[in-house]
């Protein structure tokens, strides 16, 4: 039981974080049925940009009130990269065959992850540390700390209780901007039909730039999520957790907002549980358990998802047309 | 069902029908609460040229569409000369059944005589590695393949256009080129859907006599059209759709002088209406 | 390289001084190089010494010659000529190219030696003959062209030109090889880009290509024997034959992929993992201490049972295809690399079977031995030693041309036809028959197969198998030599593969850059030109649907070979 309790609250920590990228593959996608396949690095750079706003303002600094200021820096770092890389690299490609903003996006991800790696401690003006090891992220009051211990057996860190919020804020915020603002219910009118959506004046591309942005800004408050976490950031850090996140995406039902979320949650706690029960299994098979075997079990997920579940849990079958 | 006789129309000598090709029973395709075909029961006979009508939108593609397995209808079956084929489009044609589509579906960047020769790949067996070692089969195979895919292109009178790109010909030519890739697939049965869209006089009358070639070398012949004169003058049978269900049934004449034709079409669509950018 | 271009009133008015304003420019360009280009001579392979050219006197004559040669077609001895290659384009390109390759020049010398005040006459003679030659360029009007379709063939003239342009890639590789000089070796890149810039624009290409349907046998047999020679051209130095080796495994790999990429149309991210498995199955069942499977068969079999789990393990990603298709099918298989990847970190007895020795991979390797020929050990050669590295190079050119083989043929069958007719429609291929899911398959299959090949040769070059060497990024660079090649031929994929294996190697001052600069290679190429350097005809056109021009041009080219010869 205490075993289950704690791969539940493993697998919604990490769901979370999931859920929180994976809004941005959903939303881009909605609109330009393009996967952003860089996406998991603007994760990076904001968990990044976090590091450098603290390191600039608060060095040595551990109060609450920093951890706001951290996130807006990220979000700054994120939107930036995510809006910059949507104006220079994909817009040229909107009526290119599928195959070039696909590369497109493997070429930004390797570009952006080696930028990060060469230039952050060549900042002018700054003293960063080199980004070629990992670089320990600032502990912060409140949120990081003693674990809570709810009963035997189940520790619950102060971080993950931390993400889980930022998810529980993030989808409420979304949920406001996607319905009740002017530029979300454009977002809505351009995924559902962009061509009847731009005759009614809609300005598609600033829709799209602003799809790029929200799902920026949210990979952002990801990024500080998992450097509190697990207490330090790398460049290498968004390829795996972006690969999991675009999981999350399709098993949500691609496009679809509130499904990124479900998708992302369902994802962590698949891996957790999976993770773990297989460990328990009898030798030779309990060999496959544990932490060594958790990605294979995730991709090995994505692939099931993608091959028997294109259209996510939620979505319906679509017919071919012929 | 009325027998047809070898009446004369348009100085043609219809040939005796022969065995039963194609059997349609009570076929149905639902899309959602989209009922697209409707109980249809159609059968084709050996040496025969039936015609398909039916105002935009009343199910006629996606008739065909379950014909030959690109969709797998919702109810009913589909017999090819008494066997019930897989709903797989690689079965039906491998069988002996081939199409063509409505908005045209050639191989844009290949050459008209590869686009053919794209059409003998399923009569065709040598694989990877009799093609890398050229084995003689490979290369019985292959000058077996070009030299029928010219003769099908000096058939539907392209002999002269094998090597141009499918995208660079003109309308009408490409409409020609699929019923040569269709034909290079070695059918009992073609279905043509609206064969002559977009296409002037005088090349729908080349169209008409390329059809009644075709029949000509023995194959049955099932057309979608929207234009009446073409249909009635080309057609030994017809069947008109409306709204997914078969309306009429029997000679052009019988279809002809029905009231309800007229009706469904006036309150559908005008008679002879080409513009659609509805699906193939 | 495109300036923009003149009003063709003025070009008009002043067409006559063009042509002569090029020819001077371009004799300049060639008589610079025999005066001394600077005063220091212990820089860039000396270029101090008139009628002595050296580096970059060299090449800043081989690019006046060429210009020379479009001149003289224009109008001159060789007019004829012109009727066929557009001299204009080309003496344009020529121009803007080599200004590009002067300023190069002067600026490896002002760097080099410290400042400009260190270059003598015949740099700056170079500067005016490649200003003129521009400007000239500009003023040269196009003229009529007759197409190569109607061009009457004359074989002993055509043999004579792959003969000669194959010598002088073996000669340019062998030479650009043995410089260390990072600035002479750009420079010599600068040169043999924009000289083939010019030609490519006049037309020369289009005419080789031609040539090369004509000649398919003259022109592949020339390219092995060049292949073949290269490596005595070495003096036994194994520096360079071990970046070749690099590059013919990389590049066998690259071609393995662009069957699958290139002609089946499916996009493949986890392609690195058939390497790979040929490679562990090389290992495994190799002489090394740490190897895990105790049956040593000789290595033609484990060749094959290599080349057998890697085609296996190509069925297994490629099966999704019958579901997946476009960007998903793309994160399928980086997914199945992954767990390539990570299955091998892990199985090392404590976490699964101990199969592979987890992170330490299995190193110590021995060198193959085939029919009692030890691959460790040089030999001689008509006399020149040939070192460890040229054994295996030979074996490797061995593989590559088989791998060329089974991809052409495969290109040009019934196979490769219906390839490309479920690249063009699937639907209606399978509505013609095609079985779209088995030719799928079978280009999963056959390019793992090949790359399993590979990959059994590699693990013993390497004498080792880790799973470090397997990584994504690898996929990466693999799919990026076929998009930079091009798609859907060999030549292409043959450039991308040097290119991106060569230039790191040999330019080691930006290693450290070297994925940022790939990166955005890759984001400039998809731009620029999606389709790659040298793509087949038929993929240029799907790159570019909507370019009739294109679709006239190569119609009337015959480029689309229809009746491929070997057929009949
Ligand atoms: N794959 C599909 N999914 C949903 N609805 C479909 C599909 N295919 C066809 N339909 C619908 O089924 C109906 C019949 O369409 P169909 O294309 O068969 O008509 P048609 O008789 O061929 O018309 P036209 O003369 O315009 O070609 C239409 O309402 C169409 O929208
Ligand atoms: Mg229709």
């Amino acid at each position: 039981m205490e075993i289950f309790l704690q791969q539940l609250v493993n697998g919604l920590t990490l769901g979370s974080l999931y859920a929180l990228i994976a809004v941005g593959y959903t939303v881009v996608y909605g609109i330009v049925q393009l996967i952003n396949f860089a996406h998991g690095e603007v994760f990076m750079i904001g968990a990044f940009g976090a590091l450098a706003t603290y390191l600039l303002l608060f060095q040595g600094q551990t109060a609450l009130w920093i951890l706001p200021i951290m996130i807006i820096g990220a979000m700054i770092a994120s939107v930036g990269t995510a809006v910059l890389m949507e104006r220079v690299a994909y817009r040229p490609l909107r009526n290119a065959p599928r195959l070039a903003p696909l590369i497109t996006a493997i070429g930004i991800s390797v570009f952006l992850q080696e930028f990060v790696r060469l230039f952050f401690d060549k900042v002018p003006g700054t003293d960063f540390p080199s980004a070629k090891a990992k670089i320990p992220f600032p502990q912060i009051d409140v949120v990081t700390g003693r674990a809570f211990h709810p009963m035997e057996g189940v520790t619950i860190q102060r971080a993950a209780i931390f993400t889980v919020a930022m998810l529980l804020l993030s989808a409420v915020g979304l949920w406001w901007f996607v319905n009740k603002t002017k530029l979300g219910r454009g977002m809505q009118a351009v995924s559902q039909d962009p061509d009847t959506a731009r005759l009614m004046g809609i300005n598609v591309d600033r829709i799209i730039v602003v799809a790029f942005a929200v799902g920026a800004a949210l990979a952002a408050i990801a990024g500080v999520a998992q450097g509190l976490q697990i207490t330090n950031v790398n460049f290498k850090m968004g390829f795996i957790a972006g690969l999991k996140a675009f999981t999350a995406a399709v098993l949500g039902g691609i496009g679809n907002i509130q499904g990124a979320v479900v998708g992302g949650l369902v994802l962590g706690l698949a891996e957790a549980f999976i993770t773990q029960y297989t460990g328990m299994l009898p030798d030779p098979f309990g060999q496959f358990g544990g932490s060594s075997w958790k990605d294979v079990w995730a991709f090995a997920l994505l692939i099931v998802i993608l091959v028997f579940r294109p259209q996510g849990l939620l979505g319906a079958k679509v017919v071919d047309r012929a | 069902m009325t027998v047809i006789d070898t009446e004369v129309q348009d100085g043609r000598a219809r040939p005796q029908r022969g065995a039963k090709v194609l059997d349609a029973e009570q076929v149905t395709m639902r899309f959602g609460g989209l009922v697209a075909v409707n109980k249809v029961d159609f059968d084709v006979h050996e040496g025969e040229i039936v015609g398909l009508i039916g105002p935009n939108g009343a199910g006629k593609t996606t008739f065909f569409n379950c014909l030959t397995g690109m969709y797998k209808p919702t109810s009913g079956t589909v017999k090819f000369y008494g066997e019930v084929l897989p709903p797989k489009p690689r079965a039906v044609v491998k069988a002996g059944m081939a199409r063509t589509f409505q908005n045209i579906r050639l191989f844009g960047n290949m050459t008209a005589l590869e686009n053919v020769m794209v059409g003998r790949y399923c009569r065709t067996t040598s694989g990877a590695i009799t093609s890398v070692l050229h084995g003689p089969k490979y290369r019985r195979e292959e000058a077996e393949s070009r030299s029928r895919a010219q003769e099908l292109l000096d058939f539907v009178g392209l002999g002269k256009s094998s090597e141009l790109l499918a995208r660079n010909m003109p309308y009408g030519d490409q409409r020609r080129l699929e019923i040569a890739r269709a034909l290079a697939t070695d059918p009992k049965l073609i279905l043509l859907d609206e064969p002559t869209a977009g296409m002037n006089p005088l090349e729908t009358q080349q169209a008409m006599d390329l059809i009644f070639k075709i029949r000509d070398q023995g194959l049955a012949v099932v057309v979608i059209e929207h234009d009446m004169r073409f249909i009635f003058q080309l057609c030994d049978r017809v069947l008109c759709l409306v709204r997914g269900e078969a309306l009429v049934w029997g000679t052009p004449g019988e279809v002809q002088s029905d009231p309800r034709v007229v009706e469904a079409y006036i309150g559908g669509s005008e008679l002879e209406d080409d513009e659609d950018e509805v699906q193939a | 390289m495109n300036l923009p271009t003149l009003p063709d009133t003025l070009r008009e008015q002043h067409s006559g001084k063009g042509w002569p304003l090029a020819l001077v420019g371009s004799l300049l360009l060639l008589v610079s190089g025999l005066l001394s280009w600077s005063f220091d001579p212990s820089i860039l392979g000396d270029i101090s010494i008139a009628f002595w050219p050296a580096s970059l006197q060299l090449f800043a004559m081989i690019l006046g010659a060429v210009g020379v040669l479009l001149a003289l077609m224009h109008r001159g001895p060789l007019h004829r000529l012109g009727d066929w290659f557009d001299t204009a384009l080309g003496l344009r390109a020529l121009g803007t190219g080599s200004l590009l390759f002067v300023v190069f020049s002067l600026v490896a010398i002002a760097s080099e030696a410290g400042g400009l005040v260190n270059v003598n006459p015949g740099g700056w003679l170079a500067l005016a003959g490649a200003l003129l030659l521009t400007v000239g360029a500009r003023f040269v009007p196009q003229r009529q062209l007759n197409s190569f379709a109607k061009a009457k063939a004359n074989p002993v003239l055509e043999i004579v030109v792959i003969v000669l342009g194959m010598a002088a890639i073996l000669f340019g590789a062998a030479y650009v090889l043995g410089r260390d000089d990072p600035w002479i070796f750009v420079g010599f890149l600068v040169m043999a880009a924009v000289a083939f810039m010019a030609l490519a624009r006049a037309g020369f290409f289009t005419w080789m290509s031609h040539v090369a349907q004509r000649h398919r046998h003259v022109l592949t047999l020339a390219a092995f024997v060049v292949a073949f020679l290269f490596p005595f051209t070495q003096d036994g130095s194994d520096a360079n034959m071990s970046i070749a080796t690099q590059v013919l495994i990389f590049a066998a790999t690259a071609i393995g992929l662009n069957i699958v990429v290139g002609l089946a149309g499916l996009l493949d991210l986890g392609y690195i993992a058939f390497l790979g498995s040929g490679a562990y199955v090389g290992a495994m069942m190799s002489n090394a201490a740490s190897a895990t499977i105790g049956w040593k068969p000789p290595f033609i079999v484990v060749m094959l049972i290599g080349a057998c789990v890697a085609a296996t393990l190509g069925l297994i990603i490629g099966s999704p295809t019958l579901r997946v298709s476009g960007d998903y099918l793309a994160i399928v298989t980086l997914a199945f690399g992954e767990i390539f990847r990570l299955s091998m970190f892990n199985l090392d007895g404590n976490n699964g079977p101990d199969l592979t020795n987890g992170p330490n991979g299995i190193p110590g390797i021995p060198d193959l031995n085939l029919f009692g020929f030890d691959f460790g050990k040089p030999h001689t050669v008509f006399g020149i030693q040939l070192g460890r590295f040229s054994n295996y190079y030979f074996i490797l050119l061995l593989l590559i041309g088989f791998i060329i083989l089974v991809f052409t043929r495969l290109n040009n069958s019934r196979i490769g036809r219906g390839w490309v007719a479920i690249r063009e429609d699937e639907r209606a291929a399978e509505a013609m028959g095609v079985n779209t899911f088995g030719l799928k398959l079978l280009g999963f299959a056959v390019g793992a197969f090949l790359a399993g090949l590979a990959g059994t040769i590699k693990a013993h070059q390497d004498t080792a198998a880790s799973p470090d060497q397997y990584i994504f990024l690898e996929s990466a660079f693999l799919l990026a030599a076929v998009v930079l090649g091009g798609m859907g031929t060999v030549a292409g994929v043959l450039i991308g593969a040097t290119i991106l294996k060569l230039l790191p190697e040999k330019l080691r001052f930006f290693s450290e850059y070297r994925l940022l600069l790939f990166g955005l290679l890759l984001v400039i190429m998809m731009r620029v030109r999606p389709e790659g350097l040298i793509a087949s005809k038929r993929r240029q056109l799907e790159f570019h649907e909507d370019d009739e021009e294109l679709a006239q041009e190569v119609q009337a080219d015959h480029l689309i070979d229809a009746a491929p010869e070997a057929a009949r």
